[in-house]
């Protein structure tokens, strides 16, 4: 027997609190899309055991159910061709993909469902938990990602109007850069519009007045 | 003190329903095997007794029917299945109790277990050398038709990949008809190669539905010479079903044909006609399912057991003279190496060999990307 290392030092647990995440999981409302066989009963029994709030159906439904958080779908080969209008919504929930075959074409059509986990059939019970798990926490990490990437983008773009409109009264009122910002800064706050609101009109008033002027 | 029990062994094959007609050879082929072995003493002195049921071309039977030989008959070793859907059904219950299954069937690859050896051609040891052989013959306008379940969608997409490797190829269409098709699924089909007139069809329709393809193929007048069909499911079975007049001139890639001149295929023929008669004809599958329970019976010899954990590695890396040549069973991944033929339907409704591989390939079920023009699969040339 291999005798336990005796420390000097004592060692540190930290008790922390479950992540709201795992909390959640008595809440969830799962939707699952799966023939009534062995293995459909055995995932949706696997799901009510963890405590989600399942709901069964065979074949798909064209509409998800209100308030769906997750859905399981039995990737079965004879609906690879399927066309699940509600993958097109922009809040569709994280879908996880039952598959038997691991071939090519079946990998193929989870890509093109956009599935972000997959799950071996015959399912067992141990395993589904973590792929619940960690499907919604990498969803919702996408989703936030998504959220942040198109903030920047639009506000990567009103600097570039922001610099476009100081360029443009730099040049037509011989003002400085610094004196061109002052300048939409105190029109956006007279106005109460953001400073690229202001921007963007300069710019727009700009192009108009600058048609008119190689037409005169 | 010696054990003379008897061998209990599960034979798990359709004989009604889509797939009954190639399932029926394989059966024979497993019930040829298991006589041989018994008329030479079984194994050390057993005698194997097969267990029998009708899976009916149904995945539920098929799962069912299997338990009920682990749980119930309990027998440690299956030879069965033909469909992949088949086969999916009977993999669980071959894992969940620790048996071993024997498939004797060409399936799309992309699997193993440790609970299943496969006998049967992967795609890399008859697709490849199916797309090359034919492209060369007759060009690359390729129009597939299959049956509607995962193993013409797979074997498709191997193809279609294949053809467009080829400068110039493409797929010229991709259509599916049910399982249970019938005459009249296949007149828009036929009405179409005849509009667009591909070089040549590939098809992966399977069971009774093939005879229907091909005898609509030829009620449409059209010439195996210039647009033949090539086939990796249309064996010796299914020609005798549409019979010879309509499958001459198609082609057909397979690790085996009853044609083949060897003393040891002319040996297993002989026993074979003397004991079944000429009503089911000897083809491919039925071949791996006569050559897989002769593995299965040296194993045992070796292991002294049919007790899995023991049984399991005799059989990998194991080697049998099959009528196809030498075999062996790679431990890798459990596929067998094979040899590529390509076979031609003469007038006689049998395939003369026009190509056939020197060497054993090795399986390589995993393969993604195949390559057209692969030295190592280059085959021999027989006839023009």
């Amino acid at each position: 027997m291999v005798k336990p290392k005796t420390s000097t030092r004592s060692s540190m647990r930290v008790v922390r609190e479950a992540p709201q995440i795992l909390r959640d999981l008595r809440s969830l409302r799962v939707c699952v899309f799966h023939p009534r066989d062995q293995d459909g009963q055995g995932l949706t029994r696997q799901l009510e055991r963890i405590g989600c709030q399942v709901q069964a159906f065979w074949p798909p439904l064209p509409d998800l159910p209100e308030g769906t958080d997750v859905v399981f779908l039995a990737l079965s080969p004879d609906m690879l061709g399927a066309d699940y209008a509600w993958r097109q919504n922009e809040d569709a929930p994280p879908v996880i993909a039952v598959i038997a075959y691991e071939n090519p074409t079946l990998i193929e059509a989870v890509l093109r469902l956009g599935a972000i986990a997959t799950v071996a059939s015959p399912v067992r019970s141990f395993g589904l938990l973590s792929v619940l798990v960690l499907a919604r926490d990498w969803h919702s990490t996408v989703r936030k990602q998504q959220k942040r990437i198109a903030q920047l983008e639009s506000k990567l773009l009103g600097a570039r109007q922001i610099a476009e409109a100081q360029d443009i009264l730099c040049t037509q009122h011989g003002i400085s850069k610094e004196e061109a910002y002052r300048v939409i800064r105190e029109q956006a706050m007279q106005k109460r519009v953001t400073a690229e609101e202001i921007a963007r009109s300069i710019i727009n008033a700009n192009e108009i007045l600058g048609v008119k002027k190689l037409r005169s | 003190m010696a054990n003379k029990d008897p061998v209990k062994v599960g034979v798990l094959y359709s004989q009604t329903g889509v797939t009954s007609a190639i399932e029926s050879s394989q059966r024979l082929g497993t019930l040829l095997a298991i006589e041989e072995i018994n008329d030479n003493g079984g194994i050390d002195g057993r005698e194997i007794v097969a267990i029998e049921y009708d899976a009916a071309s149904d995945p539920y039977q098929f799962r069912n029917l299997a338990e009920r030989l682990v749980a119930i008959d309990n027998v440690n070793v299956i030879f069965g299945c033909y469909m992949s859907s088949t086969r999916k059904a009977v993999m669980p219950i071959v894992e969940k109790y620790n048996r071993i299954l024997f498939y004797a069937t060409l399936y799309e690859g992309f699997e193993f277990s440790n609970n299943i050896i496969y006998t049967g051609a992967a795609p890399n040891q008859n697709s490849v050398q199916l797309a090359d052989f034919m492209m060369s013959m007759f060009g690359g306008q390729v129009y597939l038709v299959g049956s509607d379940y995962i193993y013409p969608y797979e074997s498709n997409r191997i193809m279609s990949d294949l053809v467009h490797q080829r400068p110039g190829g493409s797929i010229v269409a991709q259509r599916y008809v049910p399982l249970n098709a019938g005459p009249k699924d296949f007149e828009s089909i036929v009405a179409e190669i005849k509009e667009c007139q591909p070089d040549f069809i590939f098809s992966t329709v399977v069971g009774d539905a093939t005879q229907h393809f091909y005898n609509a193929y030829a009620d449409a007048g059209l010439d195996p010479k210039l647009m033949p069909i090539g086939s990796l499911t249309t064996s010796e079975v299914e020609v005798a079903q549409m019979g010879a007049a309509v499958a001459a001139g198609h082609f057909t890639a397979a690790p085996y044909f009853a044609s083949i001149d060897s003393a040891e295929n002319h040996r297993v023929l002989q026993r074979f006609r003397t004991r079944f008669g000429d009503q089911i004809r000897p083809n491919a599958c039925w071949e791996a399912a006569y050559f897989q329970v002769h593995l299965f019976a040296n194993a045992m010899r070796g292991a002294g057991t049919d007790s899995v954990p023991v049984l399991m590695p005799e059989i990998l890396g194991s080697e049998f003279l099959a009528p196809q040549g030498r075999v062996r069973v790679e431990p890798a991944n459990h596929h067998t190496h094979l040899y590529p033929r390509i076979g031609r339907v003469n007038a006689k409704g049998e395939f003369a060999i026009v190509r056939a591989s020197r060497n054993a390939v090795v399986p390589d079920p995993y393969l993604v990307t195949h390559s057209l023009g692969d030295w190592t699969l280059a085959l021999e040339t027989l006839q023009e």
